[in-house]
């Protein structure tokens, strides 16, 4: 009888989550099915009210309007180019760096970890100016190095790396030793593999971060041959884009969200991975 | 196979000794157990002829081959973990594999290998899969695969049975000590349970605070040992062991208990230290009930184990020890019983835990 009565009561308390859930999914899903409707009307009627956005007729014209944009697909190139080479080389780093801090003895390791900790409290507003002055200095501006360098420094991503490979039990390290295995073949043919997961959620927010970024290009990337996507996309955007243009402006942001979107579609099953911990158990 | 020896070996974490000027010779396919409790050092010594821990003075030879300054790789061993330590993400073959392919073994030999381990194993339907599509018990024999495979100088097992549950265990310890006589290799087996190493094991090293206590056979640890350590470490039920007053007869200890009953042994009185406190040991079984019996006493609790019953008895002098009888013994709680001890299998203990027996002569 207590035995039913907790089911009973489980299943209440289940349910009552599960309306959590599709409360806050509901919140979370309604601007963005907001925003892809908004995309496909004509500014002309979407100016007059936005009510109209729930009847016909609907129009491909804003998509059509940023393929005509001369920049677009330069902007698009230029973005994948800078998050995916910022991202590969994030991950390259982070995981030797992690691979470093975790396994490896050297003299003041537990020191530069904690300055490596210290980046993540540093704002990236703070060192803008410094950062803009060196890479004139160097005459690096307009480049995609200037786009991609910066972003390397990711703290973050040490910090995971590192806790992931500490998460990795040492008997597997001893027993690829005893199986003759190198240290470079321990780390890229057992041990990395094992990371995969904290790599794809790491690569996934870098990748985002990266694609979303907009300080810094728009600092860097003066002349629009070099602009991000979300530096050239809202260097169309006219004074009055939020009145007159607001289903252009729409279409601007799914078409900037898509790749992002793909992406995680393509990731998403490490990141869940990741974050139930348990990947390699 | 290959003998192993240790030779003066000292260990040093920081400032403290772990093991200290450490001595032993495993021969050529022996299966010898390290036997200890948890933070004795037996784990340090097995990863100490891995090459998974340095040492910091002695010397380590395999085969005759000094390979203490070897990598892990080089020295020929392979090792059982007691967490399998499997690759996770490669297959059951692989897994086996990939030691043969870092030496560039040529595949068919490796395929030949693995296959020969996998049908010693009874794992050949599990090669395509991966470890964490594996029981517990399945796990297990893959590690013992992988070693298998590379042939080694070798086979170092660090508590491998330890995450197998009750039955498991029982059985895989079969299975290892099938494997052994099938194969005759040189093991070295890590094991904080008495019952593995007694069972498994042709020489038993007991260790105990990061120094060997006693060497022997399972035979010789049981019935000789050498302390008090190790007279309470092997055995189930633990030793008993009562203060006695010694005192002299024909050459012979005679042992006057505290409850007032005197023993006669045949332990040799010019062994033993004079003026010494000593403690009487002496196992359940050379315990039995017997109405003529010198040591009164009173049943407190009584185990039925099937075979046989073991009886907590307390004693006149409040001491209590337990005493062993038959599978359907009539003792109840309650009962006032008298005990007779086998003098033959009374074993002494001095301040300092050393053990004194009566030679085997003595006794026939």
């Amino acid at each position: 009888m207590a035995h039913a009565q907790k089911i009973v009561g489980r299943r209440a308390g289940d349910r009552v989550i599960l309306g959590a859930v599709i409360f806050l999914a509901f919140l979370w899903v309604v601007p963005v099915l907001w925003v892809l409707i908004l995309s496909f009307k004509a500014n002309s009627e979407l100016m007059l009210s936005t009510g109209s956005a729930f009847r016909l007729p609907y129009t491909l014209k804003n998509y059509a309007d940023i393929l005509a944009s001369s920049g677009v697909f330069r902007w698009f190139f230029n973005s994948v180019v800078v998050a995916s080479l910022n991202t590969l080389a994030t991950l390259i780093l982070a995981s030797l760096a992690g691979y470093g801090f975790a396994r490896t003895e050297f003299p003041f390791k537990n020191v530069i970890f904690v300055l490596v900790l210290l980046g993540l409290a540093i704002p990236e507003q703070a060192v803008i100016i410094a950062r803009h002055q060196m890479f004139t200095d160097w005459k690096m501006h307009n480049t995609y190095l200037a786009l991609i360098l910066p972003g390397l420094s990711n703290a973050f991503g040490v910090f995971l790396m590192t806790q992931y490979f500490r998460s990795i039990p040492m008997d597997i390290d001893e027993a690829a030793m005893l199986d003759n295995a190198s240290r470079f073949k321990i780390f890229w043919r057992v041990l990395l593999p094992l990371t995969i997961p904290a790599q794809a959620t790491l690569g996934i927010f870098t990748f985002l971060a990266c694609w979303n970024d907009y300080l810094w290009p728009l600092i860097s990337a003066t002349k629009p041959e070099m602009f991000t996507l979300t530096v050239g996309i809202a260097s169309t955007q006219t004074n009055f884009a939020q009145s007159e243009g607001l289903g252009f402006l729409m279409a601007q942001a799914v078409f900037a969200g898509l790749p992002v979107f793909i992406v995680y579609l393509f990731f998403q099953r490490y990141i869940i991975q990741a974050v139930a911990g348990a990947a390699i158990r | 196979m290959s003998s192993i020896e240790i030779d003066r070996v000292s260990k040093r974490f920081g400032p403290v000794e772990v093991i200290s000027e450490l001595s032993l010779r495993i021969e050529s396919g022996e299966f010898i157990a390290f036997l200890g409790a948890s933070g004795c050092g037996k784990t340090t010594l097995l990863r100490m002829i891995a090459g998974l821990e340095t040492i910091n003075s002695g010397e380590i030879r395999i085969g005759g081959e000094r390979v203490d300054h070897l990598p892990p790789g080089a020295r020929g061993v392979a090792m059982v973990f007691q967490h399998y330590a499997l690759y996770p993400h490669m297959t059951i073959y692989d897994n086996m594999a990939f030691g043969l392919r870092n030496i560039g073994a040529a595949r068919p030999l490796i395929d030949q290998r693995v296959q020969q381990a996998a049908k010693i194993l009874e794992i050949e339907p599990l090669l395509a899969r991966k470890p964490g599509q594996l029981s517990g018990g399945q796990r297990q024999r893959v590690a013992i695969g992988r070693a298998l495979v590379k042939d080694p100088k070798a086979f170092l097992f660090d508590e491998p049975l330890s995450n197998l549950d009750a039955a498991l265990r029982v059985r895989t310890r079969v299975e290892l000590a099938r494997l052994h006589q099938q194969t005759r290799a040189t093991t070295i087996f890590v094991t904080h349970d008495q019952v593995e190493a007694m069972t498994l094991a042709g020489r038993i090293v007991v260790m105990n605070n990061r120094k060997i206590e006693q060497i022997g056979t399972p035979m010789e640890i049981y019935g000789r040992p050498a302390s008090e350590f190790v007279a309470r470490f092997v055995g189930s039920p633990a030793m008993n062991f009562l203060p006695v007053s010694v005192a002299g007869q024909g050459g012979r200890a005679l042992l006057a208990l505290a409850s007032g009953a005197q023993l006669q042994t045949n332990i040799a009185l010019e062994d033993l230290p004079s003026g010494e406190p000593m403690r009487l040991g002496i196992r359940a079984e050379a315990i039995r009930l017997d109405s003529e019996g010198s040591l009164p006493g009173k049943v407190e609790v009584v185990e039925r184990l099937g075979d046989r019953t073991h009886l907590h008895v307390r004693l006149a002098d409040d001491s209590t020890l337990i005493a062993e009888d038959v599978g359907h013994s009539r003792a109840a709680p309650g009962d006032s019983v008298n005990l007779r001890i086998d003098p033959d299998q009374a074993h002494l203990f001095d301040a300092q835990g050393r053990g004194y027996r009566a030679a085997a002569e003595a006794r026939s």
